[in-house]
């Protein structure tokens, strides 16, 4: 046995050492490519999730986010809960905020939407979207007649956007909201702020302060939001919190936006499968076309190997070896080619409507795919192989 | 050494019934050396091939050294055309990626000896046939009648109990043929090499021992 594969390597060796070098070349380089095309569609699918994970993070609801719960309006004593939440270990910030609808006033245009109110200083460390300010300032504490805009808002000027919205409303602007209580203020526009992000450029901000008396509440939030040092840690806090007698609601980043990213990454999946099975397909054939005209040029000699008593499997092995050192070498080559391109990604992002992305690779993806590729390949050469080692002797010597 | 009885070997093509070997019965002792003659499609291949077991024949009994090789298995007469048996082919048959050292060692690397061994003794044995100097080329780099040395060579390697050849000399000129028969009659007077060779050459039958007309497949 352990004989029977020696000599197969022994013939796999020079068949390779000995064979066409532009056509092992060429073969490598296509596994190489189909390898990469394996994983790259995967791991563009994964870094859009990660873009989003983040951007849930780091823009919309920290890692842990604590609304009313479900028959109340408004979180009571967010104060006390505050403090004790910053207590913990671990904990970086938490940053309270009131949320009404609104409708936004400029120049005979308007545009709905709503107000979270902020703790500037609060907000800063839970959040980040005070770093996409594109003009303006952020908010001071006591700010009570200015507000933040997203660009969805204010709008450019001079891009005609029809009613969606305000026109290019500039800092220093001064704009007319009506609450959904019916309160009207007007405000001087601070600041604008453009986040590469689903959702957050339709959002506008004013203090805490402010909302309180908009609102004509005190002491209470719409959501809570906690910033961990340590993402993946989500699970443990929020049993923290429950057992700090915290009643609320209370939901990681991961489930609170579960529904959303899910099925954008679900709507992906198919299209990866997709990706996947024609990779393979590609694999198969051209594993199978190189195999099968190598063998059928080599008819003869199988024919003649058999003759002075070389057994078939030894001989179908050889194949099985060199479709296995083509493999890896693709594979190995496609690793390089893939890890270029990943860290030219890395370094220049592809920007997608909803943010930056990069390619995400998880190991798991690359054994499995390495796995299937090479169980592929395997069976696509071993057809031809045996189809030709398996011909009678003289039959493969005459033709 | 090798008793055939009442071999048969029928081709069908469809509807056609080719029969080339029609009932033949022979022994060949051992330390033998003889040549089978006949015209052209007289069944002289196809007798050989039933005897090198590359063919299965339609009836009859080839027993070599006592046992019915019709009776083995594809795995079995692999075993048994490596270890006992040497066949050389009238076209020239070696292996084009490898060079004639590693043809020649071939069939012993198969048997699991030790790369090492069948290495010298590859050269030992090309050294004989007087290709010493040509252990590192390949089949393109070599004339016919050497091509057919090293198949000779090869076929030795195993030392094997019979050495066939079927028309050796066919696509040689007449000092290579000379120097093929020359050497198939050292072996024979020296080891004792027992050598079944097809020809249609007259001239070859003087280095052989006997001599079997086949004609239209009987003897
Ligand atoms: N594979 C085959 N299929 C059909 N007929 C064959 C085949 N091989 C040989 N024959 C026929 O068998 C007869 C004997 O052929 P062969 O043994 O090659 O003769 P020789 O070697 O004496 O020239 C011929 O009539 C030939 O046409
Ligand atoms: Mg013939």
């Amino acid at each position: 046995m352990f004989n029977d594969l020696k000599v197969s390597f022994f013939l796999a060796c020079k068949s390779i050492q000995r064979g066409n070098k532009g056509t092992s070349i060429l073969t490598v380089f296509i596994i190489s490519l189909i390898f990469v095309n394996l994983i790259f569609f995967p791991s563009i699918v994964d870094g859009v999730e990660e873009t989003l994970n983040r951007q849930s993070i780091e823009h919309v609801c920290g890692n842990v986010v604590i609304e009313p719960k479900d028959d109340q309006r408004y979180i009571d004593n967010a104060d006390s809960i505050e403090k004790k939440i910053n207590k913990l270990p671990g904990v970086v910030g938490t940053s309270s905020r009131y949320m009404s609808g609104a409708t936004f006033f400029y120049n005979n245009k308007s545009k709905s939407g709503s107000v979270h109110s902020i703790d500037p200083s609060d907000e800063e460390v839970v959040t980040k979207f005070h770093s996409g300010l594109i003009a303006g300032e952020y908010l001071g504490k006591e700010n009570t007649n200015e507000i933040l805009l997203g660009i969805d808002i204010t709008g450019k000027e001079g891009e005609v956007t029809g009613d969606s919205d305000l026109g290019g409303v500039q800092v220093g602007d001064k704009i007319d909201v009506t609450f959904s209580n019916g309160v009207i203020r007007n405000y001087r526009v601070k600041g604008i702020f453009d986040i590469s992000s689903i959702n957050i450029n339709r959002y506008a901000f004013i203090t805490e302060k402010e909302m309180e008396s908009v609102l004509g509440v005190e002491n209470q939030a719409s959501e809570i939001l906690v910033k961990l040092s340590q993402r993946g840690t989500e699970e443990e806090y929020k049993t923290n919190f429950i057992e700090l007698g915290i009643s609320e609601d209370i939901e990681t980043w991961r489930e609170k936006t579960a529904g959303t990213i899910g099925s954008l990454v679900d709507s992906f999946s198919l299209l990866t499968i997709i990706s996947t099975v024609i990779s393979l397909i590609m694999a198969v054939v051209v594993i199978f076309i190189i195999i099968y005209i190598n063998t059928v040029n080599k008819k003869r000699q199988i024919g003649i190997l058999k003759a002075i008593g070389i057994e078939q499997n030894v001989i179908i092995n050889s194949y099985v070896i060199q479709v296995l050192f083509y493999c890896f070498s693709g594979i190995a080559v496609g690793l390089l080619l893939f890890g270029i391109i990943a860290s030219y990604l890395s370094v220049n992002p592809i920007r997608f409507p909803l943010g930056y992305v990069e390619p995400v690779v998880e190991q798991v993806l690359i054994l499995q795919n390495i796995i299937s590729l090479v169980v592929f390949s395997l069976i696509a050469g071993f057809i031809p192989a045996w189809r030709t080692a398996n011909e009678n002797i003289l039959k493969a010597i005459w033709g | 050494m090798i008793t055939i009885t009442n071999l048969t070997r029928t081709y069908v093509m469809g509807t056609v019934h080719v029969h080339a070997l029609k009932g033949i019965s022979l022994k060949i002792n051992k330390g033998e050396f003889i040549s089978i003659m006949g015209a052209s499609g007289s069944g002289k291949s196809t007798l050989l091939h039933q005897l090198g077991l590359l063919d299965m024949p339609t009836q009859g009994e080839i027993l070599i050294d006592g046992k019915d090789v019709s009776k083995l298995s594809e795995k079995e007469r692999s075993l048994f055309r490596l270890t006992q048996l040497g066949y050389v082919f009238q076209e020239y048959a070696i292996i084009s990626e490898l060079t004639a050292l590693e043809n020649v060692y071939l069939p012993m690397l198969m048997m699991g000896r030790k790369k090492q061994d069948c290495i010298n003794a590859g050269i030992d044995i090309l050294n004989k046939v007087g290709l010493g100097d040509r252990l590192d080329h390949f089949q393109h780099e070599l004339s016919g009648g050497q091509q057919q040395r090293v198949a000779i060579a090869r076929a030795l390697v195993n030392k094997p109990k019979i050495l066939f050849a079927d028309e050796p000399c066919a696509n040689l000129d007449s000092e290579s043929s000379r120097q093929v028969l020359e050497l198939f009659k050292k072996l024979n007077k020296e080891l004792e090499q027992t050598i079944v060779m097809v020809t249609h050459e007259n001239w070859h039958m003087e280095y052989t021992d006997r001599v079997i007309h086949l004609k239209d497949g009987l003897i």
